[in-house]
This record gives structure tokens, sequence and C-alpha cells, in this order.
């Protein structure tokens, strides 16, 4: 499904990204392990065309994305749901208008909103809390919202960067449950992530990166460094 | 470019936009009324003067008298002559039975000239020419060419209204409203813009995590640049409709008032392009231009899509 092929990516001169290849299946969850500004974010930002490539190639189902045109970058971004660890919900609109808003920008019709965004709240747990505003709810809660967003659109691929990075234990637990459900239900999930405990809960393919380059891949791997 | 559901959200959240920051929009309103009003009496003087100067400009002709019972042959040859002259637009021929005519019939209700005149055996008007020059300056010179020794024997008195004087100073005066307007113009352009692009920046700069979460949901550039061109787009509505609605009562009321008192023969109303609609209609894409441009400005700079 993804393919990184001696992907090189630099930032004044200092490589973030040397020499990535990197195979992703359709259905895999990958976790995308390393310490901070080991370039696991620059990856996933070049998978949604945020920044470009400066070698090698990125190909999403055999499309190369440093071909794709600019103002055609919103129509990948559709089919790529993305959370962050600073999850950027808007303060001022309900759980369900924060999903909603992200089917209004794509241009979806208000009874398909109407339908489909308390389907994504139940999925994801939250339906009782859709009347509620971000800072009613608890990180964890927050963090589903911004799940359900990237859901919204129904991506064949998900990243998340660091979600759990601001969670205690016991919510980050829960949207990790989240993520591997939503795995299980056919979208491929990339987790950015430097919490190992979470990691290895997970018994799938850890892909482990130092300096921009990938040192490790395990099938069913733990957290090493 | 988007569909219509989309078209109708980009208008309502640059609606929303608009209503929220109430203070800086009606800023950016009113310094682009004000650049109109500015632009709008520059305007109607311009056109008025311009105007007047032209009417008045079609009055001036040179007269040229024939001595009195001057063979109708020669006054021909002469006009011939005359009329060869490339910079003289028209040559009138007035004959002394024509003249006297219309002088009889200028005078019917007057007894005493109409007697008078029955009393004569012979006419005494004499035939004249009318000429008129495509310049101005050029009358003068033609003026002496009629009195030279050529013509002394035919012509008894070649006269001109040298309205050249009053077509002179006003000619000074749309120079001065057009230099003076100008820069007042560009002085104003030059803040509404800046105002505008301030405006829109700020909303950028307030819509900034808004922005940054349509982008990653996919919102297509113009989804995003939507909202803030919806919002300069009101601003050149609003600020087109209050000078609209000051220039009512101007256009209406005032200015055949002056026009009256300045020169009353002008009727510029008669001319069909002098319409309040066309007005409007210019003030409108002056400031959408103004707004547009200036948001594009905004956009490029600020907007990071």
């Amino acid at each position: 499904m993804i393919k990184f092929e001696n992907v090189i990516k630099t930032y004044n001169n200092s490589r973030a990204l040397d020499g990535i290849n990197l195979q992703i299946h359709h259905g895999e969850f990958i976790s995308l392990v390393g310490l901070s500004g080991a370039g696991k974010s620059t990856l996933l930002k070049l998978i949604i065309g945020e920044e470009q490539i400066d070698g090698g190639k990125i190909l999403i189902d055999d499309i190369d994305i440093s071909q794709v045109k600019k103002s055609d970058l919103p129509y990948l971004r559709r089919k790529i749901g993305m959370v962050f660890q600073d999850i950027k919900l808007l303060p001022k609109r309900t759980a369900f208008e924060n999903v909603a808003f992200a089917m209004e920008v794509c241009g979806h019709h208000s009874e398909k909103i109407q339908s489909e965004v308390p389907k994504i709240l139940d999925l994801v747990g939250l339906l009782h809390k859709r009347d509620s505003f971000p800072e009613e709810m608890s990180g964890g809660e927050k963090q589903r919202v911004a799940i359900a967003r990237a859901l919204s659109h129904r991506p064949v691929l998900l990243l998340a960067d660091e979600p759990t990075g601001n969670l205690d234990e016991v919510n980050a637990g829960e949207v990790l449950d989240l993520l591997l459900k939503i795995n299980q239900l056919g979208t491929t999930v990339i987790l950015a992530t430097h919490a190992s405990d979470l990691v290895n809960k997970i018994k799938k393919r850890v892909v482990t990166i130092e300096e921009g380059k990938i040192t490790m891949q395990q099938e069913k791997g733990r957290y090493q460094l | 470019m988007f569909e219509s559901i989309s078209f109708f959200r980009i208008m309502k959240i640059g609606f929303v936009n608009f209503w929220r920051n109430f203070w800086l929009s009606l800023a950016a309103t009113i310094v682009m009324t004000v650049t109109l009003v500015i632009f709008s009496t520059l305007l109607l003087v311009f056109v008025l003067t311009n105007y007047s100067i032209h009417t008045i400009q079609n009055t001036v002709d040179v007269s040229v008298y024939f001595k009195i019972g001057l063979a109708e042959d020669q006054i021909v040859k002469i006009k011939d002559d005359i009329s060869q002259d490339p910079r003289i637009k028209e040559v009138d021929y007035v004959s002394a039975a024509q003249a006297f005519d219309s002088f009889k019939a200028a005078h019917q209700g007057d007894p005493l000239i109409t007697e008078s005149l029955n009393e004569l055996t012979e006419n005494p008007l004499p035939a004249t020419l009318h000429i008129k020059t495509y310049n101005l300056g050029d009358y003068p010179a033609i003026a002496q060419n009629l009195e030279s020794d050529q013509y002394k024997n035919s012509i008894d008195k070649v006269n001109f209204e040298d309205n050249r004087l009053v077509i002179d100073r006003l000619n000074k005066i749309l120079k001065f409203i057009v230099t003076f307007g100008l820069v007042l113009v560009a002085v104003f352009v030059f803040i509404a813009i800046l105002v505008i692009f301030n405006t829109i920046t700020l909303t950028i700069y307030n819509r900034k995590e808004e922005v940054e979460i349509m982008r990653l949901v996919g919102a297509t550039n113009w989804y995003i640049r939507g909202p803030f061109l919806t919002e300069s787009v009101l601003y050149s509505i609003f600020s087109t409709i209050i000078t609209g609605l000051l220039f009512i009562p101007v256009f209406y009321k005032v200015l055949p008032k002056v026009i009256a008192y300045v020169n009353p023969q002008v009727n510029i109303y008669a001319n069909s392009l002098f319409h309040f609609g066309y007005l409007v209609l210019i003030l409108f894409v002056l400031a959408l231009l103004l707004s547009v441009v200036s948001t594009m400005f905004a956009i490029r700079k600020y907007l990071k899509i």
C-alpha cells in the first residue's frame, strides 16, 4: 500500500530522514518508534504531503505522491486520517460539531453529516458526549473525538502522531484500544510513539527509527532501542 | 471549482467572520466608503467640468462679414478656399437674403422694426461665414489670415467671440482637479488597501486553528480562501451601498442646482451615460478590485495552504 524507496528529507542541511526503505501493507498496524526528533513525525508529514521529499520516492497505492499536484493534495488527505499529540479540536464546537466540521469542509451534504456523525461517535464510544465541548472532556475523550474526526472520511489509512503523548496511562490505553479496533475494521494504522509500554502491549509490527534511519524491523515486536 | 453546498458554506463562514470581527469590519468598510466618496466626488466634478468646457467650446466660432453687394460666386470661392484648411472643421455660409429673412422672422412681433424693414429698398445685412476649427488654439491664426490683404477687397469685418479666456481658465481648473484628485484618490486607495490587508490578516490569525484543521481534513485551497474573499466582497458591497445612498441626494438634488447656477445651457442629464446606475457600478467595481487585491495579498503572505 505504501512504499518508501530510499527516501531522503533534509532540513537546513541536516538529514531528518536518510534513505528510508519501508513497505506497509493494507490492513497492517505499524508502530513507528524512536526518540523525539528521530524522524517519526517527518515521515508521517511526508505521507500526507505536508512536507516534500528531497530524494527517493513514496508510493501510495502505486501513486508517486511527489507527482501529486498541490491542488490535488486535499483529495489525498481525505483518504488519510491523522491525529496528533495536541489533538487540535476546535474549542468552541461540540464533539458532534468537531466531527461534522471535517465533513462540511469536504462538501458532504447536511443529511449525510447528520446520519454519519452519530455512527462515528458511537464507534469511538462517545455518542453520549456528542454535545460536550472539548473543555468538558478528558484528554482521552478529546483524542477519541479527534480520531472520530479523522475517520469521518472513511480513510484507508490512519496516521497517529504521538496520540497518547499528553495522556495518562488509563486514557492512553483507551486511545490505543480504539486504534486497534479501527485497525480490526480494516483501516491501516501507523502509530508513531515513544511510549514503550504501549508498544509492548500491541504485539504487532514495530519499526524503529534512529537519527533518520530505520535500524530495526520486527514482526510482533517490542520497543527496543 | 466547488459544489453549491460548499459555496453556500464558504459564504456562511465569510458572513460569520464579518460579524465576529464587527469593529474591524466596520473600520474596513468606513475607510473603503471614504475612498469611494472621494472618488465619486472627483468623478462627478471632472465629468461636469469637462462637459461644460465641451459645451462652451462649441459656442466659439469666427464670423466673417462680407462687403455688402459682393457677388455670390466670389463668396463661394472664398468659402471653398477657406474650407481647404485642414485645421477647419466646418464653414457655415449664411447669404445676405437668409440673414435678412431670419432677422425679419426674429423680430416679427416688433411693428417698429417690421415697418422700418419694409421701408428699405436694399438689404442692409451682409453675407456671413461662420467658421469652426478642431482646435481652440487655431482661432486667432485663422482670424488673422482672413484679415490679410488677400481678402481685403471682399471682407468687411472678421469677428470672433474670444471665449478662450474662460475656456483656458476652465481647463486649468480641470487640470488642477485631476492632479489634486488623483493624488487624493491614490492616498486613500493606499490606505484602504492597507486597512483591508490588516483586517484580513487579523482574521487569518484569529482563524489559524480552524484553517490548520481544515487543511488537515482535506479542505480544498479555495474552500480555505473562500471565506476571506467573501469577507472582503462584503466590505465592497456595504461601502458601495453606503456611498450610493449618500450620493442619491447629491445626484438628484444638489447637482442640478449647481449646474443651473454654473451653466444653465448644460444639460448633462440628457447624456445617457450620465446615469446614477453607472456611477454605482463603477464604485462597486473599484471597491471590489481594491478589496480582492488586498485580500489576495494577505492570503498569499499569511495563509499557509
